[in-house]
């Protein structure tokens, strides 16, 4: 048993946290009337309104289906280079230098730079016409505006696979490399290893990034912006669409959506949490 | 929600009004006094409100969104009220709704305001007059106000809304579709032209999802309602409805030879010319009849582009200045509104290189050296000529037809691919 912190210690944790409380404390009052601009009356009313609208149903599931597309595929991508990379040697090193490039690349460069390659006059879509794949383009399949959100899942798990890379790797480095070359020299065949040994660490060391990744994802904007469909919008896009509305009274709606926002990001981090006790709490 | 503001006291004790307003004054925190009231911009004489601009910093909200505005802005006129009046100009964005919603949480807040300036017209300009956040009565005292062309009912009237010198014109526009000579030399040139290109080639048409795709659905409306006079003397939800309907049913007849399908809408006018520049689409439009000249000096837009205004009509309308009813430094944006209205203002803003923005001056005003410069500017190859613009011309109507249009095309239109 470590003993508890002292209280000074939650100093600067809560200094941390203060504007994001202080931001949910505002978008909550203001969700239900009790201060910002077009209130109306205090009371539910605007919450229920939103949360029953249709388009804010389709803005979710989408949303969610995204994110949730291209933090797996990144997670499987960060995973697979992490387990074939894990050796020392120098190939390893480089392959593990390589897949990090991407981190120092702002999200709205990705963004930007999916647009130029994936677009429908882009890259992609030249190098087609160069080859007689493609006549021009209309012919080019959409992968940016399109409703799959193709260009959005491949941008952002594009953006985010390094990190998890980088978070997969070291806790191989860490925790990986030793028990598995115990388990091998106990008789262990190299799949039983990476079964019972290699991937339950993985997993463990990997699941609060993954969480991450995907609270990041869900509440991104410049990507969406980007690359994202006009229906159904995503939820940062609506969110910004109802605070920037023409009609005043529709504004005081976009707190709603972040609160939202907010809950469902909450929400991932919850699920993992209750997992992760309850792992503990078997073992 | 403004009866609810206004039956309110200003400032509630409230801890969450508390912290903001600690925020937004942490955010600003400098020695101003208390903002004059209003009565004393129209009242003060213009010596001394001269006076009490010298040395002082204006800050000006606005969209800085275009490279060729902020060049003006920044490049030539902040170093000349320099000069002049000892100002400081500080531009800062600051887009329409987002000013208001600024404005509406800073008097929430009970906060001192940190705006003096803002560029703005229609919707924003109606929202914030009906809060009260806009000080009154102060633009006709501007002396180069003499000049302003106030035959013209775009610059007495914003939207339908009559000033009453509650912002200075600064800018009068017209809308046009952009399209390029070489990929489509035969344009359509009215609506049911339109119609029929678009059904023609399919996937080569759109309109964005911003202000000036809202213009266009406007345009739309008047054209198919027989012009914008059913729409004058204020908003009626009963004729809205009427004239609202063919727009949908002309949507629905033809989005399916929209971009992509109607499924999918570029998100703003930005995207639009993009798509334009890009061959993905044949059109773009713009709510600056001139637009197309410097963005093909740019080399944004390809040198074979041009405006073109279709004969059911096109908007015409005026962009304005306005000071918050809080603004710390009333005195000095009203010499910076006065510059901006001078000729020489003015004449920068039009020529070709600089934003070709229409001046709201009119020439008839002006002594015969101001005149004759205007005059060599009226013809620019690739420009619209001014008689066209004038046949064409439709007003404003009430902001709430657009409201409603853009609400309702979501709805009506985007969320049923």
């Amino acid at each position: 048993m470590t003993r508890p912190a002292p209280l000074r210690a939650l100093l600067l944790p809560l200094v941390v946290a203060a504007p994001v409380l202080a931001g949910l404390a505002y978008s909550l009052m203001a969700a239900f009337g009790l201060t910002g601009f077009g209130g109306g009356a205090p009371g539910p009313g605007r919450v229920a309104r939103v949360l029953a609208e249709p388009a804010v149903h389709a803005s979710v599931g989408w949303t969610l289906a995204t994110a949730l597309a291209s933090t797996l595929l990144a997670t499987g991508a960060a995973v697979a280079t992490s387990v074939a990379l894990r050796g020392r040697a120098r190939l390893d090193r480089l392959g593990r230098t390589l897949a990090t490039l991407p981190l120092p690349v702002p999200h709205l460069v990705a963004a930007a730079t999916a647009l130029l390659v994936l677009g429908q006059a882009g890259l992609l879509a030249r190098l087609g016409a160069a080859l007689g794949l493609v006549s021009g383009p209309a012919d080019m399949p959409a992968l940016v505006y399109d409703r799959a959100g193709i260009g959005l899942v491949l941008a952002l798990a594009w953006k985010e696979f390094p990190y998890l890379a980088l978070v997969a790797s070291s806790v191989l480095a860490t925790r990986g490399a030793r028990l598995e070359e115990a388990a091998r020299t106990l008789g262990a065949t190299p799949a039983q290893a990476f079964r019972r040994v290699t991937w339950p660490v993985l997993r463990r060391g990997l699941a609060p990034a993954v969480v991450a990744v995907f609270a990041f994802v869900v509440g991104s904007w410049e990507a969406p912006r980007l690359l994202a469909p006009s229906a159904p919008l995503h939820l940062s896009l609506l969110t910004y669409e109802r605070y920037t509305d023409p009609d005043l009274a529709r504004r005081a709606d976009a707190f709603v959506l972040a609160v939202v926002a907010l809950a469902l990001a909450g929400a991932a981090v919850a699920l993992h949490e209750w997992a992760a006790r309850r792992r503990d709490d078997l073992e | 929600m403004h009866a609810r503001a206004d039956r309110q006291p200003q400032r509630r004790p409230r801890p969450a009004r508390a912290a903001v307003a600690a925020a937004l004054l942490l955010a600003t925190a400098c020695g101003h006094r208390a903002p004059p009231g209003a009565a004393d911009l129209a009242a003060v004489p213009w010596d001394t409100v001269v006076a009490r601009a010298r040395g002082s910093t204006v800050t000006w909200r606005m969209w800085r969104g275009d490279p060729s505005v902020n060049a003006f802005v920044d490049g030539w006129v902040a170093p000349r009220l320099a000069a002049t009046y000892g100002i400081t100009l500080r531009a800062v964005e600051g887009q329409g709704p987002v000013m208001v919603n600024q404005l509406l949480v800073e008097r929430d807040a009970g906060a001192r305001g940190t705006t003096d300036l803002l560029w703005l017209n229609g919707e924003t300009f109606h929202n914030l007059r009906r809060a009260g956040l806009l000080a009154r009565h102060w633009a006709a005292r501007l002396p180069a106000a003499i000049a302003v062309d106030s035959a013209d009912p775009t610059l007495t009237s914003d939207f339908a809304q009559p000033t009453e010198g509650d912002e200075s014109p600064w800018g009068r526009v017209q809308f046009a579709l952009i399209f390029d000579t070489l990929r489509t030399p035969d344009p359509p040139r009215s609506v049911a032209e339109l119609a029929a290109w678009i059904d023609r080639h399919p996937g080569r048409f759109t309109h964005d999802q911003g202000f000036t795709g809202t213009a266009f659905l406007k345009i739309l409306l008047y054209a198919l309602n027989g012009g914008p006079a059913p729409f004058a003397g204020g908003f009626d939800s009963t004729r809205y409805a009427a004239g609202a309907a063919r727009v949908w049913a002309w949507l629905d007849r033809h989005r399916e030879a929209f971009w992509r399908g109607g499924r999918t809408w570029p998100a703003d006018v930005a995207d639009l010319h993009r798509l334009f520049a890009n061959g993905e689409v044949d059109f773009s439009m713009s709510f600056n009849q001139n637009e197309v000249v410097t963005k093909v000096r740019q080399g944004i837009l390809p040198a074979s582009a041009r405006a073109l205004l279709l004969r059911d009509g096109t908007i015409a309308n005026a962009h304005f200045l306005g000071i918050p009813a809080g603004a710390p430094n009333p005195w000095g944006a009203m010499v910076v509104a006065d510059f901006l209205l001078s000729p020489a203002a003015q004449f920068e803003k039009l020529r070709p290189e600089v934003w070709a923005d229409g001046s709201v001056l009119a020439p008839g005003r002006l002594g015969p050296a101001w005149r004759a410069r205007f005059d060599s500017l009226a013809r620019v190859a690739n420009a619209l000529p001014a008689d066209s613009l004038a046949r064409y011309a439709r007003p404003e109507v009430d902001p709430r037809y657009g409201e409603r249009l853009a609400a309702d095309w979501r709805v009506r239109i985007r969320e049923r691919p």
